[in-house]
C-alpha cells in the first residue's frame, strides 16, 4: 500500500497513525481534507479487528505450569508429608504444600517485594520449621517486618493445615530501592 | 509516525524487573521454587505472545508448557545484560517459530501463498472479529509476524524489538509499517 490519497499525503503515513491509535485528524491539512478524512475512518474500521487483539489479554491455561513443573521435577521426588491425627483417620499435607503456602503468606505482607519458602528438615509428625527467604522494600524496619512475617506464616499455616510451625526462621536476603 | 517508547514493555501490571532478576538468580543457582514463581509470574505473557504469534490456543498451550520446561536449562545461558523479560520474548518467539516450522511440510510461506485467515462471511458471527484479526496477524510471513507482534501487540520499543530480533532498529520500524500495510489490504479482502 504505497497509494497517495488524491490530496497528495501518503497513505501509509495515515495507516500509521491509525494503527498508532490515532485515528483523528492530527493537523490543519487533515482537519480540512475530506480525502484524508475518509481515509482515516476507512482504516480505522479495517483495523478494529487488530485492535481486538491488542486489547485481549488471554490469561495462561491452568496447568501450563504445574504439568511442565512436574515434568522437571520428575515424579515422587516430595515423598515428605506431614501427618495430623484425626478421630476417623489420618490427614497427610505434602511438604510442598506447606511451602507454597508459607511463600504466598509471605508474599503478601506488606513491605515484602518477593518472598521463596523451604522447609528445615521437612515435617516431622505435626511439626515444622519454616524458612522464608525474601527481598524487601527499601527503607522499614526489617526486624518489624520479619515479626510480622513470623506472625503471618505461622498462624496461616497452623489455620489452613493443622501443622504446627514450632519455628519460622526469615532471611532477609536484598531490599530493592 | 512514532510510537511512544515505554521503559517496559507493556504486559502484566506486576512487571518487576528488581524482583525477576532477583528469582532469575535463585533459579540459576538450582533453586527450583525461584524458578517456579519466576515463570508463574511471566505465564499469561509467554501464553499470550505464543498466541498472538500463532493464532491458535492449543498450539499456544503447547509451547508455553515446552518454553516452561526449555527455560530451566536455557537460564545458564542468560547473560543478564538486558532484562529477563526482554530475554524471554526471544526465547518464546524463536520456539514459536520452530514449532511453525516443525509443522510446515514443505518451503517456506510466501506474500503470495498464503490462505485467507478467514471467511468474509463469518465475519458478521458475534465474535468473529478477535479471531478474525488473530488469523490475520497468524499468517502474516514470520520476518513481519515477528516485529508487529512485538511492537503493535506486546508494546515493545523499537530498540527493544531490535534487540530480540536482533535486526537494526530501522529494519524494526520497515517491517513493521510493511506488517500493517499488509494487515490492512487483507483487511480489506474480507470487509
Amino acid at each position: 500500500m504505497t497509494d497517495r490519497l488524491t490530496c497528495g499525503r501518503d497513505a501509509d503515513v495515515l495507516v500509521a497513525q491509525v494503527a498508532d491509535g490515532n485515528p483523528s485528524p492530527a493537523d490543519d491539512h487533515q482537519r480540512s481534507c475530506a480525502h484524508c478524512q475518509a481515509a482515516l475512518a476507512e482504516f480505522a474500521r479495517l483495523w478494529a479487528p487488530v485492535r481486538a487483539v491488542a486489547q485481549h489479554r488471554p490469561r495462561a491455561p491452568e496447568g501450563v505450569v504445574d504439568d511442565a513443573m512436574r515434568s522437571i521435577r520428575g515424579v515422587s521426588t516430595d515423598p515428605d508429608f506431614g501427618h495430623i491425627d484425626e478421630g476417623q483417620g489420618q490427614t497427610r499435607i505434602a511438604a510442598r504444600v506447606v511451602m507454597v503456602l508459607a511463600r504466598h503468606l509471605a508474599g503478601r505482607v506488606p513491605g515484602v517485594r518477593v518472598a521463596l519458602s523451604g522447609l528445615v528438615a521437612g515435617v516431622a509428625g505435626h511439626s515444622t520449621v519454616v524458612e522464608i527467604t525474601l527481598a524487601a522494600d527499601y527503607g522499614q524496619d526489617l526486624v518489624a517486618l520479619a515479626a510480622r512475617i513470623r506472625a503471618t506464616v505461622a498462624d496461616g499455616i497452623r489455620r489452613h493445615t493443622g501443622l504446627e510451625p514450632v519455628a519460622v526462621m526469615v532471611h532477609v536476603d536484598d531490599v530493592f530501592t | 509516525m512514532t510510537r511512544p517508547e515505554p521503559a517496559e514493555p507493556a504486559g502484566e501490571d506486576d512487571t518487576d524487573p528488581q524482583a525477576d532478576r532477583w528469582l532469575v538468580e535463585k533459579a540459576r543457582a538450582g533453586d527450583l521454587m525461584a524458578y517456579e514463581m519466576l515463570v508463574r509470574r511471566h505465564r499469561d505473557r509467554i501464553y499470550r505472545i505464543a498466541l498472538r504469534m500463532l493464532g491458535n490456543p492449543a498450539d499456544a498451550d503447547d509451547v508455553a508448557q515446552d518454553v516452561v520446561i526449555q527455560l530451566w536449562t536455557a537460564l545458564s545461558g542468560f547473560a543478564g545484560t538486558s532484562s529477563f523479560t526482554t530475554w524471554l520474548y526471544r526465547v518464546v518467539v524463536n520456539r514459536c517459530l520452530n514449532h511453525r516450522r516443525g509443522q510446515r511440510p514443505v518451503g517456506e510461506l510466501t506474500d503470495a501463498d498464503h490462505p485467507r485467515a478467514a471467511d468474509p462471511a463469518r465475519r458478521v458471527m458475534a465474535g468473529e472479529e478477535l479471531q478474525a484479526g488473530m488469523a490475520a496477524v497468524a499468517v502474516l510471513p514470520e520476518h513481519l509476524r515477528v516485529p508487529f507482534v512485538l511492537v503493535q501487540l506486546e508494546g515493545l520499543t523499537y530498540r527493544e524489538t531490535a534487540a530480540v530480533t536482533k535486526v537494526s532498529e530501522g529494519t524494526v520500524r520497515g517491517r513493521l509499517a510493511r506488517a500493517r500495510a499488509t494487515l490492512m489490504d487483507e483487511m480489506r479482502d474480507w470487509s
